[in-house]
């Protein structure tokens, strides 16, 4: 099948999910109201509840809801085959990724603007908002450790990029001082940072740049530290906390803002440049990049792996693992919190709730599939399946994205000396721009927590390098894929709750529900089924595993209970919707008895 | 009455483009300001209750600027807030 064929069957499924299926739930249960005023108007305070064009806010939606997840994920997924991973990318927004954030938002509008937490006090149990808080406060901790040890990764496996990261990261200083300090224009800001951060990352190609980057890593073959942790793994996953410090130190426009907005268009121009590139280059599927590999994901029963120093994890089975590996793409509960706390807050006019959540939404299903085809085609064109399966072997997840994306990028006349090094500080800057938020929350939701019986938890340093140190402990530990899944586990369940929190509201309202009941039962099952799977695989692996280094031991563990934790506050969230579940059908059989 | 003009195609292609690189900055710019007004407002809080803390001259030239703000800052203070506010 030609590439382009997939992304045409993408744009189909977008075609009929938003313009059939999406418009048809939109007229008939939500029915918006165009003259209804939006908490964005009614409760307009200047700051968090303010009016905006349905088009600004589309892209605030959708830049704020596609970070690391809709291009790693599938690129995981591939190892169960690309045609599994496809069909969950697209059915999965199209049954129930839009729904849940165009859910969300309109149950934010018509709820005005009350958040998640409160929602959940007022509509589950008064525990539910505690739960809901102590299991989001996990979740970003995995998402720490999910994408600091991509970034890590990233940076140690090719000395042409650590400098690239180093110099956008000065130069979004350098756009912050211009801005902010010397008031410059905006376009020539961004015009003057984003050519600086080109030949930054050109700069980090030279010879002696990569010589002295290795040197730093300890050579081609870097060093073990302790347990299975090189010296360049302990290094460069080092400068990410550090990095992570300042961004949840610093105040926002001075560090964490400027450098997001110059990463923007770093990854913008990536994304434009890639898809122009694929269309120009009209792949077909390698023939021997198998549609489907085995239902254990199992790369070595798939590919000769005798050559390979390391031999991947074979990730498990596929359901449930997959429905959780691939989670932002398909369906994510981050986005649940981007939509009733941001988004919500800030809608002009009832009407524009599908264009923006569902919209947005739709659009990360695309980029999705783009990001597979980096896997399938880019790398698949270029080293056969033979060359992914070595590369996840490696830990090169990320390598795979910026050899995909560099190969695109080629057909456009980028060189691959510079696409390469280009592809990954992309990846590093997506995560990255998420992990200084995900740092200033932790901090913020400590000292909510702790500050009261432990008053250090409010010193803003203190609190930042717990939530680091916490970072880190599952950063130098265990295996990046089981994290991975973990994060995908935590990120689906977050939606998984959110859908029966949309499934009760819209039960309140008397209006029809099975649309999000159905999804939240299929997404509850199979993300309690995937925690659990994978807490066990962790702990079975270090019972059974003798010489398994300390590192992976400790990771293990850690893994293990945590799934352990998150699938018990699930359970207890799940009995106290079934109890909230019965009350509101009570309460609809005695208002239909009254009537 | 004039009718009132449908922004282009190029224009939303701004706008979108405007909402993913600049939006977030423009919210930030507007969340110092929230915090600005709280501090102005607790320095004419005597006066706003009767209590004058400032010199009376002082707070006198400040009320003007504070009094456009009561609406909206009350409605910031008196809103439920929970940690995923901190999110967005």
């Amino acid at each position: 099948m030609n590439a382009v064929v997939t992304l045409l069957i993408g744009l189909v499924a977008i075609a009929v999910g938003y313009g059939v299926y999406a418009k048809s739930i939109n007229k008939n249960v939500m029915n918006p109201d165009e003259k209804k005023a939006t908490p964005a108007k009614m409760y307009m305070d200047g700051v968090d509840f303010t009016p905006a064009n349905r088009n600004v806010l589309f892209g605030y939606q959708f830049k704020s809801i596609a970070a690391l997840g809709p291009i790693t994920g599938p690129i995981v997924a591939v190892q169960w085959g690309w045609l599994p991973a496809l069909l969950w990318i697209i059915f999965g927004t199209f049954f129930i990724g839009w729904v849940q954030d165009f859910s969300t938002i309109m149950m934010g509008v018509r709820e005005e603007g009350q958040s998640l937490g409160a929602l959940s006090y007022r509509f589950v149990s008064p525990r539910a908002r505690t739960i809901l808080l102590t299991f989001i406060y996990f979740y970003l901790l995995l998402i720490m450790g999910a994408f600091g040890k991509i970034v890590g990764y990233d940076l140690m496996t090719n000395p042409a990029v650590p400098l690239g990261v180093l110099l956008v990261i000065g130069v979004g200083l350098l756009a912050g001082q211009m801005t902010y300090k010397w008031k410059m224009d905006i376009i020539l800001t961004s015009a003057i940072t984003v050519i600086l951060a080109f030949v930054g990352i050109w700069l980090g190609t030279l010879p002696g740049v990569k010589n002295l980057f290795l040197a730093i890593n300890g050579g081609e073959t870097s060093p073990v530290v302790f347990g299975s942790v090189t010296q360049a793994q302990f290094i460069w996953s080092l400068v990410t906390l550090v990095i992570c410090y300042f961004g949840a130190i610093l105040p926002i426009w001075r560090w964490a803002q400027p450098i997001n907005y110059v990463a923007f268009w770093i990854v913008f121009l990536g994304i434009a440049a890639g898809t122009v590139g694929l269309l120009v280059w009209r792949p077909s599927i390698p023939a021997d990049f198998p549609a489907f590999t085995n239902w254990n994901g199992n790369l070595c029963a798939a590919s000769d792996c005798s050559g390979l120093e390391k031999t991947p994890l074979a990730l498990g089975a596929l359901w449930p693992l997959l429905f959780v590996t691939i989670a932002c793409g398909a369906i994510s509960g981050w986005h649940s919190l981007v939509s009733s706390s941001g988004t919500a807050r800030q809608l002009e006019s009832e009407a524009d709730a599908l264009y923006v959540g569902g919209g947005a939404m739709f659009l990360e299903m695309f980029l999705a599939v783009l990001s597979l085809l980096t896997a399938v085609v880019g790398v698949g064109a270029t080293t056969g399946f033979a060359g992914y399966v070595g590369m996840i072997a490696a830990g090169k997840n990320a390598g795979v994205f910026a050899v995909g994306l560099s190969e695109m990028m080629s057909r456009i006349g980028v060189p691959t000396s510079f696409g390469l090094p280009y592809g990954s500080v992309f990846l590093t800057l997506m995560a990255l721009t998420i992990m200084y938020l995900v740092v200033r929350f932790m901090r913020v939701a400590s000292a909510e927590f702790m500050g009261d019986k432990v008053p250090l938890f409010k010193n803003a340093t203190f609190g930042s390098i717990v939530a680091l140190l916490l970072s880190a402990v599952l950063i130098y530990t265990g295996f990046w894929a089981r994290i991975w899944v973990l994060f995908g586990g935590a990120n689906q369940l977050m939606a998984a709750l959110t859908l029966l929190l949309i499934t009760l509201w819209l039960m309140s309202k008397g209006k029809s529900y099975m649309w999000t009941l159905i999804p939240f039962v299929f997404m509850y099952i199979t993300t309690i089924g995937a925690l659990l799977l994978t807490a066990y695989n962790t702990i079975h692996q270090v019972m059974t595993t003798p010489g398994l280094a300390i590192d992976l031991v400790v990771g293990n563990w850690l893994a293990g209970l945590i799934a352990i934790y998150l699938v018990i506050s699930a359970l207890i969230l799940g009995w106290d919707s079934l109890q909230a579940f019965q009350r509101q059908r009570a309460a609809s059989v005695e208002a239909k008895a009254k009537v | 009455m004039t009718e009132e003009k449908k922004p282009g195609f190029w224009s939303n292609i701004k706008s979108v483009l405007y909402g993913m690189a600049g939006h977030d900055m423009s919210r930030y710019a507007l969340k110092t300001r929230g915090s600005m007004e709280h501090l102005f407002i607790l320095i004419t809080m005597g006066d706003l209750l009767g209590i004058p803390i400032l010199p009376p001259y002082y707070s006198l030239r400040l009320l003007p600027y504070v009094v456009p703000q009561i609406s909206t800052w009350k409605r910031r203070m008196l809103r439920e807030r929970d940690l995923t506010d901190a999110l967005a």
